[in-house]
């Protein structure tokens, strides 16, 4: 009797073992799947087309090549206008890190225009207008922009700026992307939200010269 | 391992101190005496050996009440050992005729774990357990000296052992590894409290018994031990806290017959956000369900044995945390609040970690003669976690993971040779993480596989006074990792490792109340995944792997992933050198502790300073690795004031070190000191019993901390920072702080109610330790109203 129940305790444990065994060995060498990388900006282009003669476009750019990486920002030229001109400032913002599939993040940034802002700040008496320095120091600063999202408060995909007659030298001009989602569903971006509420998307500094 | 209460009804005497207890000690089952038992009377030096009949008697015992610690360790274990793994109250048994006092509690002293022995160690029982059942299991165990805990925030929460924590430590979890992204200072192990039955710090190496994790200690967690003989019980408990407006339901109910134990058991947890004394901690809260079973079929010589748990955690973390620019950071480490204070709300938000873990198990024990025991334990864990961020995609997981871990151990424990007791064993472990796609981010970790193959064996020998005990234990590991870079392309590596661990203690026991316990344990660690491959930002940081940071001439560079071979990464190497030294006399009980630790490559995460990027300057850390020193102590005193009144003094101390002059390490624990004075009232009124504890604590400013350097000074390139530069950190170390606890607990018939209330004097402070310092407070007074039922039916003897 002993020996028999010995035996049955036996074909239980094998039982046991050999299910456990059967659930594992499911290695498999897969890589992780290919992500459209939505949040990082490798490259921020400012373009400012001039109204008056649509081909005549004047850009800046800013590059971070390796996105996350280590290296630095490249900022690749000095912005120069012409005096007393009206201009259109729009965007071309990208994730390039794939050459072979580059994001364009103008659009998630258009899709979610209720929580995304473009500040600026500038050297003071560069622009007729808007006048002043901006709209990040002083929060109150007045800027042109064309556009608004649903709530009615501005985006600024696209901005007007008229230089001035007496040219620039040496001044600098900041553009500033800030991301600014709800908090507990109670949104962050407001008619009263300024530069500071949310996390700057990009925040980039360039030499203006306007002559 | 078990630690279970009877009580007996005896006779009381009158005069003090002329009191005595007798007794005999017999096996429930046969009924048999236990001869070489020791019975202690708990906190004095009273004791005694039960003689070849299991017949005691201690004389001159002063108290009325008396908890008896019955104990066979160090004398004839292993002949006991199936007596202590069916737990003391079927097999520890008081004949009726005790002559003696009121009321005596019988307690089994804690079995330790073979391998273990000569480590210093504590455990927390169920009931210190359950009065707090909203903590998290490293707030449980923070309350022990040389034992804290690391945060990120309110609910993720790591313990801290000596110092180390993370994959340092080991959690073991119903008998395995826990099997959990244990990475980064953000991932807490996923175990619901309520659902153990005890929890034991092994604060040495205990790499030889576990896996070489263990290198900083062992948490063990238990849970119901499914003892036989039991009659039927049910424990209900509920709760509410004050703070985050938390409330909380557990129950258990069980049964023990001479053949079979089950157990099923289920908790749920709710609270919102928290406060410190002057402001809300928006999107603080946490959600936790857990729900498992146990059963255990007894036959003459085998157990059979199957446990499941599953816990699904909802955490969120501080909203005002996310920083992804320096600029962001700078203006909330400025801030004396955080940036976003919303009114108090249950809801989780972005960011917020969503994570459910499943554990099975089956163990097969066979007791193949009176002293030898083989083991087979099999255990698959499935643990799924999704991360959410602040984003532009919030609604998708930045972080989604499974992580599949299997875990095969056999172990013989071998009959007694040469008066060598030992332990036998094999094990064979595998983790399998994938990233599961749509996150729309390239992924943090890689996927990888791990298979381990290990055998260990560790033997005691005991003579007289003395017992030694020594282990080796040989890993061979090989990893199969696959991942993404930035621009998608594919990277993958294999290595391998072999890991020897090995271990080296003594015991010495004086007397019955006087041990010194001495362990040398060495082990290798082999770095993570993460701390390999990590690359990008998290939180306020931008992290680079070993693999994914070079550094040639001065110049960095993330560009490449470095083939493991190619790499100078090391595993890291622990030698860990632990005494305690126990005594307990005249109503006063010392434990000191003292250990000195050294690392052989030590990975870290190190800032390298401020680099520019597109959204503005972001705070820059890669993982290096240097020797490091690590030495401590941890002190505590216990004393009977009055029969009634027993106060403990704790202390704890930690200093560390570069050799090679690095600087300080960041993020060690501070010293600190506590007294925790308990008043026992008996009879109360109504109730049947009455105990109040008050535990006043100091937590000094770590004067070790690194040099500070202001971001604004990295930022603005007037300080310069290299990869050979001293560690540093962005802020001070906070101000020490003083805590006041309190905690009342009633028993009524089958009721028990505790009032435990947390940092009275609503204190406002920063905890060094948690990674939210720079942002927010600690949360401020708590009140935790708690009320359990116990319900156990009349059994027949």
């Amino acid at each position: 009797m002993k020996t028999i129940e010995k035996l049955m305790n036996l074909r239980l444990l094998a039982i046991l073992f050999a299910a456990l065994t059967i659930a594992s060995c499911s290695d498999d060498d897969d890589a992780p799947g290919e992500e459209d990388e939505l949040e990082v900006i490798t490259s921020v282009t400012l373009q400012f087309t001039n109204n008056a003669d649509p081909m005549d476009v004047i850009t800046a750019t800013a590059v971070d090549p390796d996105g996350e990486g280590i290296a630095e920002l490249q900022v690749q030229g000095g912005i120069a206008l012409a005096a007393d001109t009206q201009y259109t400032l729009t965007f071309i913002i990208l994730n390039a890190l794939d050459p072979d599939d580059v994001e364009d993040i103008g659009e998630e940034i258009l899709d979610e225009d209720d929580e995304h802002q473009f500040f600026f700040s500038f050297t003071d008496g560069a622009f007729d207008s808007p006048t002043g320095t901006g709209n990040i120091s002083p929060a109150t600063g007045a800027i042109n922009y064309n556009d608004q999202d649903d709530n009615g408060n501005p985006v600024g995909l696209s901005t007007n700026w008229t230089t001035a007659a007496t040219g620039t030298t040496m001044g600098t001009f900041t553009a500033r992307l800030q991301h600014q989602p709800p908090v507990n569903e109670t949104p962050v971006k407001t008619s009263t939200s300024t530069s500071e509420d949310g996390e700057p998307d990009f925040n980039l500094t360039f030499d203006l010269t306007i002559q | 391992m078990f630690l279970v209460f009877v009580s007996a009804s005896i006779v009381a005497q009158k005069n003090p101190c002329t009191l005595s207890i007798s007794g005999k000690v017999l096996d429930a089952e046969t009924k048999a005496p236990i001869p070489y038992v020791t019975v202690r009377v708990s906190n004095t030096d009273k004791y005694d050996l039960t003689n070849q009949d299991g017949i005691f008697k201690i004389e001159g015992v002063c108290s009325e009440t008396n908890t008896l610690i019955i104990s066979c360790l160090g004398y004839s274990e292993s002949e006991h050992e199936h007596h202590h793994d069916h737990g003391s109250s079927p097999h520890f048994y008081l004949t009726p005729t005790i002559v003696g006092l009121d009321e005596v509690t019988i307690q089994a002293e804690i079995n330790k774990d073979k391998g273990t022995e000569s480590i210093a160690q504590v455990t927390v029982s169920k009931e210190e357990i359950i009065s707090k059942p909203t903590q998290t299991l490293a707030s449980v165990l923070s309350s022990q000296q040389g034992v804290t805990f690391a945060s990120t925030g309110t609910n993720v929460e790591l313990p801290v052992i000596h110092g180390l924590s993370g994959n340092r430590i080991l959690i073991l979890n119903n008998g395995l590894k826990h099997g959990f992204q244990t990475w980064g200072r953000e991932h807490a192990p996923e175990i619901n409290v309520n659902s153990t039955n005890s929890i034991t710090v092994v604060k040495g190496a205990a790499g030889v018994r576990y896996g070489p994790e263990a290198l900083g200690g062992a948490i063990i967690v238990e849970s119901n031990p499914l003892l036989l003989n039991n009659p039927l019980y049910a424990n209900v408990g509920t709760g509410y806290q004050t703070n985050g407006r938390g409330y909380n339901a557990n129950l258990e109910i069980g049964e023990g017959t001479d053949k079979w134990s089950y157990y099923i058991n289920g908790s749920y947890i709710r609270i919102g956000d928290r406060k410190t004394p002057d402001y809300n901690l928006t999107n603080s809260g946490r959600e936790e369900k857990a729900f498992g079973f146990g059963v255990l079929r007894h036959l003459e010589n085998w157990d059979f044995k199957i446990n499941y748990s599953f816990i699904d955690q909802n955490l969120a973390l501080l909203r005002s945390s996310i920083a992804g620019s320096a600029d962001t950071f700078i203006r909330s480490i400025n801030a004396e609040e955080p940036l976003i204070i919303n009114p108090f709300s249950y809801d989780i938000d972005e960011p917020n970690q969503d994570v459910q873990h499943h554990l099975a198990k089956a163990e097969i024990s066979w007791w193949y003669s009176d002293d030898a025991k083989l083991t087979f334990r099999g255990g698959i864990q499935l643990n799924q976690r999704d991360e959410f961020d602040v984003r532009r995609n919030s609604n998708l997981p930045i972080i989604d993971l499974d992580l599949l871990t299997y875990d095969y151990q056999l172990e013989w424990q071998h009959p007694r040779w040469y008066g060598l007791n030992g332990l036998i064993g094999v094990q064979y472990f595998s983790q399998n993480n994938d990233n599961n796609p749509g996150t729309q981010t390239t992924p943090l970790v890689p996927n990888y596989n791990i298979d381990r193959y290990s055998a260990f064996i560790t033997e005691s020998l005991g003579f007289g006074k003395n017992t030694f005990e020594a282990g080796v234990r040989v890993d061979f590991e090989s990893n199969d990792v696959r991942g993404r870079e930035t621009n998608q392309d594919i990277f993958r590596d294999n290595y391998n490792f072999t890991n020897l661990t090995t271990s080296l203690g003594y015991i010495r026991r004086f007397n019955e109340n006087t041990t010194f316990r001495t362990n040398i344990g060495t082990a290798w660690r082999t770095p993570n995944v993460f701390e390999l491959f990590s690359f990008g930002q998290q939180r306020y940081e931008s992290i680079f792997g070993l693999l994914r940071f070079s550094n040639t001439d001065g110049t960095s560079s993330t560009s490449e992933v470095i083939r493991f071979e190619d790499s100078d990464v090391e595993p890291e190497r622990g030698y860990k050198f632990i005494n305690e030294f126990k005594t307990t006399k005249n109503g006063n009980q010392h434990n000191l502790t003292v250990y000195s630790h050294f690392i052989e490559n030590y990975v870290f995460d190190r800032p390298i300073g401020v680099f520019g990027t597109v959204r503005g300057p972001n705070t820059a850390f890669f993982f290096d690795q240097v020797d490091a020193l690590f030495l401590g102590a941890d002190y505590s005193w216990r004393r009977e004031w009055t029969k009634n009144i027993v106060g403990t003094f704790g202390f704890s101390y930690l200093w560390t070190t570069t050799p090679d002059n690095e600087g300080d390490l960041i993020n060690q624990p501070p010293i600190s000191t506590d007294y925790e004075l308990q008043w026992d009232h008996g009879k109360l009124w109504k109730f049947e019993s009455s105990r109040l504890t008050i535990r006043p604590s100091y937590t000094f400013r770590q004067f070790q901390a690194p040099r500070t350097i202001p971001l604004e000074s990295l930022a603005d390139g007037s300080v310069e920072i290299t990869t050979d530069s001293e560690i540093f950190d962005f802020a001070d170390a906070p101000d020490g702080y003083f805590l006041l606890d309190l905690s009342w607990n009633l028993k009524w018939k089958a009721f028990s109610a505790n009032i435990a209330v947390t940092n009275l004097l609503n204190a406002r402070y920063r905890n060094y330790l948690n990674d939210l310092r720079y942002f927010a407070d600690e949360p401020g007074r708590n009140i935790l109203f708690t009320l359990n039922y116990s319900f156990k039916s009349k059994k027949n003897d």
